[in-house]
């Protein structure tokens, strides 16, 4: 049974495209979150918050929080886990966005190593964290409720 | 065992090294020493990047080779090498149906890694090899390419743009997944690769990637790595040891009024600082800076605008507390980035940077001896995962 979910999960996990639309969380209604979590076949919770609610999906070793604002909107994203979630998926059309700001980041020079952060005003991504728990968020300035910080999404 | 003995003095042989008879029998050896330095390397050439030299053979031959310029990273596990820079053949690992095992390797800079998992024998300064599943950096492994690859990110393609020619990973955990990926075949990092496909797979714990130290036949309970301090604008290069072994030898032995902080399950520590507090901080050798939150602190302009560029250097301070409680205030110095890359030197105790959380780097090991014990192996510390400084 394990096996045949994760077969499963894992063709959805890492081929969304396949499945015409890419179903995507950030900037979307928090509907797409439960199709996040059906494509991860994951678990989900929900719990509501001052100004905004999260949505927690976990699955082998990955625990995503997907942040909804009160009108209905995913405005940040937070994953932790061993590995990496499909952040294609998560970023939706933010993702290009986030390819090139890690191209961008590894081209820099002079190279300082350092923990990955793009900042914007449309789109804040950052990476950190050591092998066995990676760590990342991703959010939208703009969509952030009122009474809202970068703080508040961890 | 005894092929191991004598694939280790071959190494040692071609590698020069003098003290090779160890480790079991003698506790004044220096043989569980491993040079590393910042800025004395011709790949390895990044402001603050730790390097050393390591020895790869083909596993039970004495076929080996050595390589330069490997990052020294206690933020990753086990040891990674491109491609490119192989000329010993390894070993593939296969998964239970006899596909080539592969890995993406996700770091904390944006940088991501893929490539085969093969066995080698790795030697680590006198020490004698072992046997360990590493990875081999090769984007195009399994029909695969930088940009087209089951990591979904763009991966490293050579020695030169990632400025290293492998990473030591010398984290605290025994093996770079663990338990997770020996029972999830959507784990995100294993795959196995058949016919340019390549598909999740679950690969047992003594498949995985792993941390070379903890399976040394002695002094495999952690490592030390002790770096002299460098004057306020930096050095153009700077030379210490990573050790093997904590309280194993003379060498390794804790000196009085170390303090050890366990980690949580993660491998994380917390720091205060300026009263607000940052779980979820590391400390991490591969990073080349200090990067924490400072809205005080004015930041560099571009291309360095994440740095701090105060005008002068300030003098700044953090409480780093682990699992057990224990604390331990560590003073630091932030300076002008601007200045000091202007200087033309390679290390620098005091570059900072913004970021969310508290990353302690490369700055935070010069002028310190730091103490990292792998997860359940106990010493005179205790038992890791821990730091102590």
């Amino acid at each position: 049974m394990k096996t045949v979910i994760g077969t499963a999960a894992l063709a959805l996990f890492f081929a969304p495209t396949l499945l015409g639309p890419v179903w995507a969380a950030l900037g979307e209604p928090a509907a797409s979150v439960e199709r996040d979590r059906m494509m991860m076949k994951g678990q989900r919770q929900s719990r509501t918050g001052t100004g905004y609610s999260i949505d927690t999906i976990t699955v082998a070793g990955m625990r995503v929080k997907e942040y909804v604002s009160p009108d209905g909107v995913v405005f940040a994203v937070v994953w932790t886990g061993t590995g990496m979630p499909d952040l294609q998926l998560l970023l939706g059309e933010y993702f290009e966005e986030y390819r090139k700001g890690v191209h961008a980041a590894r081209s820099q020079r002079p190279k300082i190593r350092k923990p990955f952060q793009m900042k914007s005003e449309r789109l804040v991504v950052e990476r950190s964290g050591h092998s066995r728990s990676l760590w990342g968020r991703a959010f939208l300035p703009a969509a952030l409720p009122p009474g809202v910080t970068a703080e508040d999404i961890r | 065992m005894r092929l191991m003995a004598v694939v280790s003095l071959v190494v040692c042989l071609l590698a020069g090294c003098s003290n090779g008879d160890d480790d079991s029998s003698g506790p004044s050896s220096a043989g569980n020493v491993v040079p590393i330095s910042v800025g004395e390397s011709a790949v390895c050439r990044t402001i603050n990047q730790l390097c050393a030299v390591i020895t790869i053979c083909q596993p039970g031959t004495s076929s080996c080779q050595t390589i330069s310029d490997v990052l020294v990273d206690n933020g990753s596990v086990g040891l990674r090498v491109f491609s490119s820079v192989l000329s010993t053949p390894l070993t593939q690992t296969v998964d239970v149906r006899g596909r080539a095992v592969g890995e993406c390797t996700f770091f904390a800079d944006g940088g991501t890694t893929w490539g085969p998992v093969q066995v080698a024998d790795v030697v680590l300064g006198g020490a004698p090899a072992v046997r360990v599943p590493i990875q081999v950096i090769q984007s195009t492994f399994g029909g695969q390419s930088s940009s087209n690859n089951p990591c979904n990110d763009e991966v490293d393609t050579d020695p030169q743009a990632a400025s290293f020619n492998g990473i030591l990973g010398i984290g605290i955990f025994r093996q770079d997944c663990g338990l997770i990926c020996a029972t999830n075949s959507n784990n995100t990092l294993y795959f196995s690769c058949n016919g340019g496909s390549c598909t999740g797979v679950a690969v047992p714990l003594a498949d995985q990637v792993q941390n070379p130290v903890w399976l040394l036949p002695s002094g495999n309970n952690g490592l030390v790595i002790t770096l002299p301090n460098v004057p306020a604008m930096g050095a153009p290069s700077v030379s210490g040891s990573l050790i093997l072994g904590i309280g194993t030898t003379d060498n390794n032995t804790p000196s009085a009024g170390i303090s050890v902080l366990t980690t949580d399950d993660n491998g994380f520590v917390t720091t205060v600082y300026k009263g607000r507090t940052f779980g979820q901080s590391i400390i991490d050798s591969g990073s080349n800076g200090l990067f924490f939150p400072d809205a005080s602190l004015q930041q560099c302009a571009t291309p360095l605008d994440p740095f701090y560029c105060p005008p002068n250097a300030v003098n700044l301070s953090g409480t780093v507390i682990g699992e057990n409680g224990s604390q331990i205030v560590v003073p630091f110095q932030v300076a002008n980035t601007e200045n000091l890359v202007q200087t033309g030197n390679a290390a620098f105790n005091n570059l900072g940077g913004d970021f969310s959380i508290f990353d302690w780097g490369l700055p935070f090991f010069l002028g310190r001896t730091v103490f990292i014990g792998i997860e359940g192996q106990s010493s005179s510390l205790g038992t890791g995962p821990y730091f102590a400084f």
